[in-house]
């Protein structure tokens, strides 16, 4: 039980896969962009280097919040990480942890109003509440993208939805608007270009992170990354069948071939947010909001009334 | 509601160069703008009286970073006015030349910092890569990637091998096909449309009341360059379109001088083809007679006027630089009302800020 919670596919895991996936996007957006790109170690490197350097926060800064809010936003993002099949072994599992999952990595962004708001800077405040704008405008696009497989399956239980979709047929497939839409939705969740609105540093300089340091910023850093496992992570599982063996069958030990197909899916999953964050110019967040609800809501609503008119019938 | 100041600056991610902006914002949107400059005032006016007419050149190339040959072009036809000298027409061509090509390298700068601004690393990586070209170019000819030291009074101190003008245009050719595909993106990308398009508008009133010059001047409609309007250098025997928009958005100001890259690209090939055989400079001597004059030239940012007065000196008497960045300023504080504070960055970056050169 240590071992799973602590090794694989617990925390040590987790935060191998940070750091690597957090590699791979960097190197990947920087050979697009005509870059070189950091060495694989540059990850670990700037995370020991910021945990070692000195915290400092201004003095109308509410201490005991700052110093709780990075440790519980990691906290939650890493319980929600452990409701997530990995390759087929999964740590807890149980009716409904689908809504857990969701639920827990919804809540970094509340995290980062609160940050801002009690951190005492005008461009943390600012950053805050372009924050909470913001997950106005994507969580419910993406809540609906989710919610239909789980219509669709009868269950919220990732691991019964992975399940059906071997005996069917992928959720990509059977709801390629959904999945569009869970991607569009965790490009917001995760803040990254062109729905960077948050941290947008031409506005907000480092949005509600501005006055963080050192050990602090370290564990927020590393709670976005784990942010973006478990959600490429969730992705996978609820879409792409998870480690749903129709592309290698037969030519590998089992479990080998499960770990493989989830990690070719998984990167698979990464590139695409890689390549979607350097084609395009940060928006608005009036531009984002009026995306939201005027296209990707209704498309949302729609998804979700054809799946349950498909289960009625 | 309440108002809560955002301070822009002087150190803040969206300037390169020290200027305060206090942004008064109301939730979103900003209500008042105030500026502070002088950040990066050096007394260089000042100091010019101190020098000769010689030592002046380095001192006046380094008024800015970005456009140092037109500060020293400017001068140098402004001192050879009041010396009577006849600059022999191979300079005045590879002083024309390096002049576009700074042009090139300035709107493609510029360019680089409106899309790092608007979140689009992408175009703001591509846009350096191709600037490179053309500090090469620069460095090949004269030594300097920034600083070129080529302008001397009566004429320049470099000259072109035949193969190097072959080089040079292989190299532009290979940079307008790279810039080729940047203008294809401007035209059609749409995220890139929908942050600067509308943002920003400044009449052909407010652009006049102002005294606003260059790319931003036409990108409202104000047909003026000063290369057209009262040829300079060798500016009469060449050919080429002043680039107009409607409209004064920052929309209007990337496509003008996106544009204008591609004129002075045409401008360079025009110069290497017509280079005529000579001298390229004559002995100018170190007293200037008595007398005032006023200079002006086309920089990447619009009209640069020096007004010279000589006392009959090896020293100039008084030395007088309106730069283009001052009036975009006055001109920006009153387009940064009742905007939102995403178009903040746009609308500042948009002007192409010259702080170095607005303070001296």
């Amino acid at each position: 039980m240590l071992i799973t919670l602590f090794v694989f596919p617990g925390f040590g895991f987790l935060v191998t896969c940070a750091l690597l996936f957090e590699w791979i996007d960097r190197r990947t957006i920087a050979r697009l962009q005509a870059r070189v790109g950091p060495p694989w170690f540059q990850p670990l490197a700037d995370l020991l280097k910021l945990l070692s350097k000195e915290s400092v926060l201004p003095r109308q800064a509410d201490r005991p919040i700052c110093r709780a809010l990075p440790v519980v936003a990691l906290a939650a993002v890493l319980t929600a990480a452990l409701y997530v099949p990995v390759g087929g072994r999964v740590i807890y599992a149980f009716e409904g942890d689908l809504i857990v999952v969701l639920f827990l990595l919804s809540l970094p962004a509340l995290f980062y109003f609160l940050a801002g708001w009690v951190s005492g800077g005008v461009y943390s405040i600012l950053g805050g509440s372009r924050s909470v704008l913001q997950y106005f405008s994507y969580e419910v696009p993406f809540l609906m993208a989710l919610s239909a497989p789980a219509i669709l399956t009868g269950s919220w239980s990732i691991s019964e939805i992975i399940t059906q979709q071997a005996e069917a047929s992928w959720m990509i497939f059977v709801q390629p608007v959904g999945f569009l839409l869970a991607v569009v939705g965790l490009i917001g969740k995760l803040k990254r270009v062109p729905f960077d609105i948050p941290k947008a540093k031409s506005e907000v300089v480092g949005g509600p992170l501005t006055e963080f340091s050192g050990r602090k910023l370290a564990l927020w850093r590393l709670g976005v990354h784990i942010q973006t496992v478990a959600g490429v992570f969730l992705l996978v599982n609820v879409f792409l069948g998870g480690g749903d063996l129709t592309l290698v069958q037969g030519s590998m030990p089992l479990g080998l071939a499960r770990a493989v197909t989830f990690g070719v899916k998984a990167l698979a999953m990464l590139l695409t947010l890689s390549v979607t964050s350097v084609l395009y110019a940060r928006l608005r967040i009036d531009q984002l909001a009026s995306l939201g609800w005027r296209v990707l809501a209704p498309l949302g609503l729609v998804q979700l009334a054809a799946t349950i008119l498909m289960g009625i019938s | 509601m309440t108002r809560i100041t955002i301070p822009v600056g002087p150190q803040h991610p969206l300037l390169k160069e020290p200027l305060s902006v206090r942004l008064t914002a109301e939730g979103e949107r900003v209500v008042e703008a105030a500026m502070r400059i002088g950040y990066v005032h050096r007394g260089i006016e000042r100091l010019t009286e101190e020098r000769s007419y010689v030592q002046n050149l380095h001192l006046l190339e380094r008024v800015c970073g970005i456009c140092s040959h037109v500060h020293t072009t400017t001068y140098c036809q402004g001192v050879e006015a009041l010396l009577e000298l006849d600059v022999p027409p191979r300079g005045l061509m590879l002083r024309t030349l390096l002049c576009e090509l700074e042009r090139i390298h300035s709107h493609l700068l510029w360019l680089g910092v409106l899309a790092e601004n608007i979140g689009y690393t992408t175009i703001f990586m591509y846009s350096w890569r191709d600037r490179e070209i053309v500090l090469d170019v620069m460095e090949n000819l004269s030594g300097g990637r920034i600083a070129h030291a080529v302008n001397v009074i009566g004429g320049v101190r470099i000259d072109l091998e035949p193969e190097q003008v072959d080089a040079i245009r292989r190299r532009l050719d290979q940079l307008q096909e790279q810039v080729d595909d940047l203008r294809d993106v401007v035209e059609h990308e749409s995220t890139l449309r929908a942050r600067t398009k509308g943002v920003g508008g400044a009449s052909l009133e407010q652009v006049r009341r102002h005294c606003a010059v260059g790319p931003l001047a036409r990108a409202a409609g104000l047909d003026r360059d000063v290369r057209r309007d009262a040829p300079y250098a060798a500016y009469d025997r060449l050919s080429f379109e002043v680039v107009t928009e409607a409209g004064g958005d920052v929309w209007a100001a990337t496509r003008v001088r996106v544009l204008e890259v591609f004129e002075s690209l045409s401008l360079c090939h025009q110069i290497l083809d017509n280079l005529p055989s000579g001298e390229v400079s004559t002995r100018a001597p170190r007293r200037v007679p008595e007398g005032e004059i006023v200079s002006r030239a086309e920089a990447p940012r619009g009209e640069v006027v020096y007004y010279i007065r000589s006392d009959g000196s090896d020293k100039p008497a008084r030395i007088k630089i309106r730069t283009p960045t001052l009036p975009a300023l006055s001109l920006v504080r009153e387009q940064l009302r009742d905007i939102n504070i995403a178009d903040v960055p746009p609308v500042i970056s948009g002007i192409d800020l010259c702080i170095a050169c607005a303070d001296r």
